[in-house]
């Protein structure tokens, strides 16, 4: 569905993806793991067209997407949690999830109101805060808020950018258990993650970055065995 | 004491255009991120535009108003294609200086195309004054007040209950995340810019229409009351640079009452100087964020 071939990224004279190759096949979850500036928020911000692509050649659902500009990326299907969350602090609950189905125009509003109504089920503690501005929630409130902004497109792949960020562990798993919900409602999801071992538990396949290369690659179960792996993030 | 509340009046309705002007200015810096000196020259591109309008189709004001709002919307487009579209990554001072130059290039446009001198307003409305007890308002001052009210009510609501303005706020508090949400930023900046614009311009319109005369260089001032309005909102919040606004009106006619009219802009800069030395983040606290 999403295919990465060659991807090169330069900031400046530092080098941050050295022909980095991944797929994404429909219904999967992928996930990049790798220590920090290993590359892989770099990775999502260059599909998403929010820095420069030194090469390197994207494809979404066959068609060449590499110098798309972000707003048409958004209505080809393809959504951008980004790390940090980044909601919009002086909008309500239901402001952001409004703004999240903005760059979709196909989305007429009866279609609107049933992905609320639809992001309220999934996630009861934003119905609870709806009308909450976005930024007097809690870390784990705010993550679950940007999830299911990013889902309010209605996009086929949606790509989560550390959604364990500064969390609880029992927020964390809380999280994780809600990406099996999405990928089981048919959704895509490209997940990046430092807790790899999460990570690699709920994924199908994973990609292990380092300095801004793909160095390892395989089934979710093989990662986790994999000695090297272990050895390097999982702390063994 | 009657003169003295009758300049308050006088102040009430002046402010409430330095509201109107205060509040394009903070939608354009909320909105787009950079602060603009091109408002003054939106402001009187605004003001011909209706001063011709009434010459060319006689009393309808609110031909007039819709005029001076296309005409600016204009001017607004033409600023944002130049000063800020290709400048969003750059340092800020290169956008802002970029609008001191453009505001310098439209004064003197201003200045060939309408001539240097000033020009008698057409008096579109009969004026009759108003008396109630010892308060005397005239109709031009309610009109004036009128406008105002309606338009940032017509503001308010595009702002607040409109997709088309949680895009607006969306941009206006992060462009990345804004972009990651599909919302084309280049074009929902240049439609904040726009319509802070068209307000500023129906603020011309105000403003020609209150003092009876228009000319080509009256910008300037107007626009650092603006600015000054602005600063008091904090840059960004709208209803409290209209308040800013509000506020200014009143001390520079209630300055010129026990002073000379002469001296009206001292009594603005006074004010925003003692602003800015003991509150330079204006009336505005961050909302939303947690403590």
């Amino acid at each position: 569905m999403l295919k990465v071939e060659n991807l090169t990224v330069n900031y400046g004279y530092i080098n941050a993806l050295n022909n980095v190759n991944f797929e994404v096949n429909k219904g999967e979850i992928i996930t990049l793991i790798g220590g920090n500036g290993a590359g892989k928020t770099t990775t999502l911000m260059s599909i998403s067209n929010l820095v420069a692509k030194e090469s390197g050649r994207l494809t979404f659902k066959g068609a060449d997407i590499t110098n798309l500009p972000p707003h048409k990326l958004v209505k080809m299907g393809l959504s951008h949690v980004p790390e940090g969350r980044k909601i919009f602090p002086a909008l309500t609950v239901y402001e952001n999830l409004i703004a999240g189905s903005l760059g979709n125009t196909d989305l007429k509003k009866p279609q609107i109101n049933e992905l609320v109504q639809k992001m309220y089920q999934l996630f009861p503690r934003l119905k609870e805060r709806c009308d909450q501005g976005g930024g007097t929630l809690s870390g784990g409130e705010q993550q679950m808020l940007a999830i299911a902004r990013g889902l309010m497109m209605d996009p086929d792949i949606i790509m989560l950018d550390e959604p364990s960020l500064g969390l609880a562990p029992i927020i964390v798993e809380e999280i994780f258990e809600l990406i099996l919900k999405i990928r089981d409602e048919g959704k895509t999801v490209l997940l990046i993650e430092q807790n790899a071992s999460m990570a690699l538990s709920i994924a199908d396949r994973g990609y292990v970055l380092e300095t801004g290369r793909v160095v390892l690659e395989g089934t979710g179960k093989e990662l986790l065995n994999n000695s090297d792996v272990q050895k390097a993030y999982l702390g063994d | 004491m009657e003169y003295i509340i009758n300049q308050f009046v006088n102040g009430i309705c002046q402010g409430f255009i330095y509201a109107l002007m205060a509040v394009g200015y903070s939608v354009i810096v909320g909105v787009v991120g950079f602060v603009t000196f091109t408002h003054g020259e939106v402001i009187v591109f605004g003001a011909f535009a209706s001063f011709y309008i009434f010459l060319l189709c006689g009393n309808n004001l609110l031909l007039g108003v819709i005029g001076s709002f296309a005409a600016s919307w204009l001017i607004g487009i033409f600023v944002y294609k130049i000063c800020y579209e290709r400048f969003f990554h750059a340092p800020r001072h290169i956008a802002l200086i970029c609008t001191i130059g453009v505001s310098m290039l439209l004064k003197n446009i201003a200045q060939i195309i309408f001539g240097p001198n000033k020009k008698p307003m057409l008096n579109i409305i009969k004026n009759k004054i108003y008396s109630f007890g010892i308060v005397e308002i005239s109709k031009v001052q309610i009109v004036i007040i009128l406008t105002v009210i309606i338009l940032s009510a017509l503001l308010f609501i595009i702002f607040m209950k409109t997709r088309w303005g949680i895009s607006l706020r969306a941009v206006s508090q992060d462009k990345t995340a804004a972009a990651m949400m599909g919302i084309n930023v280049k074009q929902t900046a240049m439609i904040g810019n726009c319509m802070g614009s068209g307000l500023a311009g129906v603020a011309g319109l105000l403003i020609a229409i209150n003092y009876q005369t228009v000319y080509a260089t009256m910008g300037s001032n107007l626009s650092i009351k603006a600015f000054a309005a602005a600063v008091l909102g904090g840059l960004t919040s709208v209803p409290l640079a209209a308040l800013g606004g509000i506020l200014i009106g009143i001390i520079e006619n209630m300055g010129i009452t026990f002073t000379s009219a002469s001296l009206r802009d001292i009594f603005t800069f006074v004010f925003l100087i003692i602003i800015l030395i003991f509150k330079p983040q204006g009336f505005s606290k961050k909302k939303g964020v947690r403590p």
